[in-house]
């Protein structure tokens, strides 16, 4: 386990959709270089409250977010947060595979030099970060050829990739490894442990093993009263033998969920 | 029973090929019959000469000339705006306005051409003082095609994966960014179809054309100069020229070649596009 410091703050965060609380009062500490795993059954709020963290949320008709979250001293939730930079610290990789059904250079080139790198830096970043998801030699021939002919695996670990080229702080992964096949998912989920240290990671899992496995912190949502909450959090390790919240502890020894 | 029912399926069959025969009949006649008509009149120096006799003799190259212009200047002025109104629809959210101007463009696409035409000659030639030209022209077909223009793309817009913006605005990237450089790439095969097909009803376009460009068969020196189209001028040839069949039936000829020959070449490019977009899937 990573130094202990924490990154974000969450407090007092609740989400609604138009009249439907979908999360409500949820308070976290998410600590620095560690993994985080939100785990629980569906339509508690897990991906509700990840996709906040980078105010992705915003496109969301109808979505209010109330609450603090602090990252770096400043609400994220504010109005007045400058949320292009703070998608840029806050990368997010989702549970379909999504690259940009052009080059596999160009879905550098596009968010790259959106943030101002030029076009050497934007290629050092590339291969940098294509070697560091183990990409580098299956595609380094290959790099103006369309993204989409790669294979699901090889997808996502061009999108962690590509996370990663903007040198975030945290990365949210959304089940990042439920639409691939397993051998593919065993290979996402060991980068993403390889991350620790470097990135903060928070991920979505609905798979307990893979989050017992990766995760350093749980934190298990529950619904509560119609709406999404955390339950219970802590380190992993202790959460999964002597959970006190009787839900989480159902769910985690797998009686429940 | 087993008998009639199969009697049924041979009916039937026939019933559907009879019913394909009178899709493509009409086609077919078209075609034998402007071949009969028009075909002798074609030869290299039908494209290269002057209009003489009303059409009768010569060959059509200021029509092709104005054609040319006309049709430029309907996609030059309709593309833009096109685009920019199909994006601002298929931007995130409902509110009043974007409902009000889907109802306007649905509107908009059910007006008939002469309308256009005298809108067109009040407002371009009269109004803005722009007269009987090229540019009248392709500014009134440029209103006509403008509703096509926008509902290929939405369409093209909409079919795009949800989650293209999602990962895309996660990213960090603006508005802007996210239109030009990933959006608009995906949604290009359909937006070249919607041209095509602007292209296609610009080219074919009488009734709007009669009262803007006007049907001068001189070469137009500038946008602002008056020029016949070749619908115009099929037209002319076949309602007002005595023995005029055979030059319109020449030139129908070299329209319906024109555009079988545009909308080949756009299927062929579209379909590329997309191979190079997703080329194993």
């Amino acid at each position: 386990m990573a130094e202990e410091s924490a990154l974000i703050e969450v407090k007092n965060l609740s989400i609604n959709y138009d009249d439907f609380a979908a999360l409500r009062d949820v308070h976290l500490t998410i600590q620095k270089g560690n993994i985080t795993a939100l785990v629980g059954p569906s339509g508690c709020g897990k991906s509700s409250f990840l996709q906040s963290l980078n105010r992705l949320t915003d496109l969301i008709p109808g979505c209010q977010t109330t609450g603090e979250m602090i990252l770096g001293g400043k609400n994220i939730l504010s109005p007045g947060c400058d949320v292009l930079s703070l998608r840029r610290k806050v990368g997010m990789v989702f549970q379909k595979p999504n690259p940009f059904p052009q080059s596999i250079r160009r879905n550098f080139e596009i968010p790259l030099r959106e943030h101002g790198f030029s076009k050497l830096e934007t290629t050092d970043r590339m291969e940098d970060s294509l070697k560091r998801v183990g990409l580098w030699n299956e595609v380094s021939n290959r790099l103006s050829r369309s993204a989409a002919n790669l294979s699901g695996g090889q997808q996502q670990r061009l999108c962690i990739a590509r996370a990663l080229a903007l040198d975030p702080e945290v990365i949210l992964f959304d089940e990042p490894c439920s639409a691939l096949d397993p051998h593919a998912s065993g290979v996402v989920e060991d980068l993403i442990s390889s991350l620790r240290g470097s990135v903060t990671v928070v991920i979505v899992t609905h798979n307990l093993a893979q989050a017992r496995r990766i995760a350093d912190h749980l934190a298990v949502f529950w619904v509560r009263g119609g709406s999404g909450t955390i339950v219970e959090t802590g380190a992993t390790d202790a959460l999964f033998t002597s959970a006190t919240d009787p839900d989480a502890k159902s769910y985690l020894t797998g009686i429940r969920g | 029973m087993v008998r009639s029912k199969r009697n049924g399926d041979l009916y039937f069959g026939i019933i559907c090929g009879l019913a394909a025969l009178c899709g493509i009949g009409p086609l077919l006649w078209i075609v034998y019959d402007l071949v009969k008509l028009g075909a002798g009149r074609i030869s290299p120096g039908f494209f290269t000469d002057a209009v003489r006799e009303s059409g009768r003799a010569g060959g059509i190259a200021p029509v092709l000339h104005s054609t040319f212009l006309i049709v430029l200047c309907c996609l030059g002025a309709a593309i833009p705006p096109g685009l920019g109104v199909a994006f601002y629809l298929t931007e995130n959210g409902e509110n009043r306005f974007r409902k009000w101007l889907r109802a306007s463009v649905d509107l908009l696409a059910t007006i008939p051409s002469i309308v256009f035409g005298l809108f067109g000659m009040a407002f371009f030639c009269r109004f803005l003082g722009l007269g009987f030209s090229i540019l009248s022209g392709g500014l009134t077909l440029a209103c006509m095609i403008l509703p096509v223009l926008i509902r290929t793309t939405v369409a093209a817009v909409e079919a795009l994966p949800d989650h293209l913006r999602s990962s895309a605005t996660a990213l960090g990237l603006t508005k802007t960014t996210i239109l030009l450089r990933v959006l608009l790439p995906g949604a290009t095969p359909g937006i070249v179809i919607g041209i095509t097909i602007g292209t296609a009803r610009a080219l074919s376009e009488t009734a709007a054309l009669i009262f803007t460009s006007g049907y001068a068969t001189r070469t137009p020196d500038s946008l602002l100069d008056s020029g016949r189209s070749i619908s115009v001028h099929i037209y002319d040839l076949a309602m007002n020229i005595p023995n005029g069949a055979q030059g319109a039936s020449a030139s129908a000829l070299v329209l319906l070649i024109a555009l079988l020959l545009i909308n080949f070449l756009t299927n062929f490019f579209s379909e590329l596009w997309l191979k190079n977009l997703h080329s194993s899937k």
